[in-house]
């Protein structure tokens, strides 16, 4: 325990490094478009705008809202693939580094998942604008946002962690992981209503923690959800398993991750 | 400064090395084994360096030079034995690693610095320090993709040796840039030593090696073969190899 312990203050040592990561992966991700930065913004509109083009005429009738409803399950799903696909790569893609210098490696995965924070917070004023502009009420629960993106960031950074550190040893985890997020994604009700999925299958949505995040998030914005902070305990327990699961995966293995770089 | 004991480093080659998940998750349903060949790069080692020592390392390629600079340098921890060291450590990276090609000069610098462990005062301060070593004023806000190989290098060491580490260590370069810098760099070099820093040098170059250091470390096998005087070590080294 001591030796991980002590990795967390090597990495608030290393802060400015954080910090210089997250910039760099911000400025470098645009740096060659001509509309720059501002992709965070348009990816989920032009996104929300096929999406409710296809979907709208089916779901629209069930669902209130349904362009918030669409746009918000839209950028919060990106967050938690953006941050975690990209950290897949983390470990493997800085090992020019890892191999020459000694960083606290767990630094790579945490500065991918605080980019993709930073990517989510502009891709909010798109999704208010929207909710303005459609004028779908504001919720009562505005104040759970920033618990809420906690709880998320914490549980993708505990995936990040697990899927780093597979990687390095088994490189098909890329291939993998792509494919499970495909599944999960559609296994959430982000683009289709909750009410949809039929009673006898209703556990495996019970059973993906990114439900109890979703809801929470739609409920912080405009929905009425139900049982909100049953949900947030749900929410609070997967964030806890996911980062100590991930934080045990690589403590355990970290030592060894510069032999198979 | 440097303290070195009994250290081993093994590497596992894996004669059969499952490649993917499913080999593994396959060989391992099957009870299959993994046979191991186990590769020493370092054994049994013991050396010190004391503070204001300029230490060479020489030996034949696959000797557990460079190993030793990443057990030192923190990179590896060793499969057995006792590392201290005490200091900052600052190794030249070699070219490209630590850079990235779309940022500029500058904001490489912040980004190189830091991962030295520099905080944004220590390198803002430093800042005009290194950029006038580097030599590169009016680039400096130019993309690093644009830089030439020597420009990059010269960036490297401005960054390295402006962090005022208590030990360098250098794997192979001075190499670099045009004669005028590298005479530069030779320059700081003897700064260095005469300040009191201690600097790890590996390089085949034995002339060099010979002139700025204090003591010699001849490795073979992982091992130590001979350390100590310069020029005996050298001249031992030499005549093993003929």
């Amino acid at each position: 325990m001591s030796a991980s312990t002590s990795e967390i203050f090597e990495i608030l040592r290393y802060k400015e490094l954080l910090r210089n990561l997250v910039t760099r992966d911000i400025k470098v991700r645009y740096k060659r478009s001509v509309l720059g930065f501002f992709w965070v913004m348009l990816n989920p509109l032009l996104m929300m705008l096929v999406m409710s083009m296809v979907f709208s005429s089916l779901f629209k009738v069930t669902t209130p809202n349904y362009t918030s409803y669409l746009l918000s399950g839209i950028i919060f799903w990106n967050f938690f693939s953006q941050s975690t696909s990209t950290s897949v790569v983390s470990l493997i893609s800085n090992s020019g580094l890892i191999k020459k210098i000694y960083i606290p490696k767990a630094i790579f995965p945490l500065s991918v998942v605080l980019s993709a924070v930073v990517n989510f917070f502009f891709s909010l004023v798109p999704l208010f604008f929207i909710i303005y502009m459609t004028g779908t009420p504001l919720g009562s629960h505005v104040y759970l946002l920033p618990v809420i993106l906690v709880l998320v960031a914490v549980f993708s950074f505990g995936i990040a962690l697990i899927l780093s550190t597979l990687t390095v040893f088994f490189h098909d985890t890329i291939y993998i992981y792509d494919v499970l997020l495909m599944i999960w994604m559609y296994m959430t009700p982000i683009f289709y209503p909750e009410s949809i999925i039929p009673q006898k299958f209703s556990f495996i949505i019970h059973l993906n923690p990114f439900y109890y995040y979703l809801s929470i998030f739609r409920g912080a914005l405009y929905l009425d959800v139900s049982s909100v902070f049953e949900k947030l305990l749900y929410g609070f327990l997967f964030s806890l398993a996911s980062l100590t699961v991930g934080w045990f995966c690589y403590s355990a293995n970290k030592d060894k991750i510069v032999y198979h770089l | 400064m440097i303290e070195i004991n009994d250290v081993c480093v093994r590497y596992r080659l894996a004669k059969e090395k499952p490649k993917t998940l499913q080999e593994y998750l396959i060989d391992r349903l099957k009870g299959k084994r993994h046979d191991y060949e186990d590769f020493w790069a370092l054994r049994d080692l013991n050396i010190g360096v004391r503070k204001d020592e300029t230490f060479g390392i020489v030996g034949r390629n696959g000797a557990g030079k460079s190993t030793l600079l990443k057990v030192i340098a923190g990179v590896l921890r060793p499969t057995s034995g006792r590392v201290s060291v005490h200091g900052k450590i600052a190794p030249l990276i070699e070219l490209g690693a630590g850079f990235d090609p779309e940022l500029t000069g500058a904001e490489n610098i912040y980004l190189n610095a830091s991962i030295l462990g520099l905080s944004r005062s220590e390198i803002k301060e430093r800042f005009p320090s290194i950029v006038d070593f580097s030599e590169l004023n009016e680039f400096i806000y130019s993309p690093l993709k644009s830089y030439s190989s020597g420009m990059v290098a010269r960036l490297g060491f401005s960054i390295a040796t402006e962090v005022d580490p208590d030990i360098l260590i250098i794997d192979e370069i001075l190499s670099v840039g045009d004669k005028q810098f590298v005479t530069k760099c030779n320059e700081r070099m003897r700064l260095f030593r005469e300040k009191g820093t201690t600097m790890l040098l590996v390089s085949h170059n034995l002339v060099e090696i010979a002139e700025i250091c204090s003591t010699v470390l001849w490795m073979d096998h992982g091992g130590a073969k001979m350390c100590g005087e310069p020029k005996t070590v050298i001249d031992e080294y030499v005549k093993s190899l003929t």
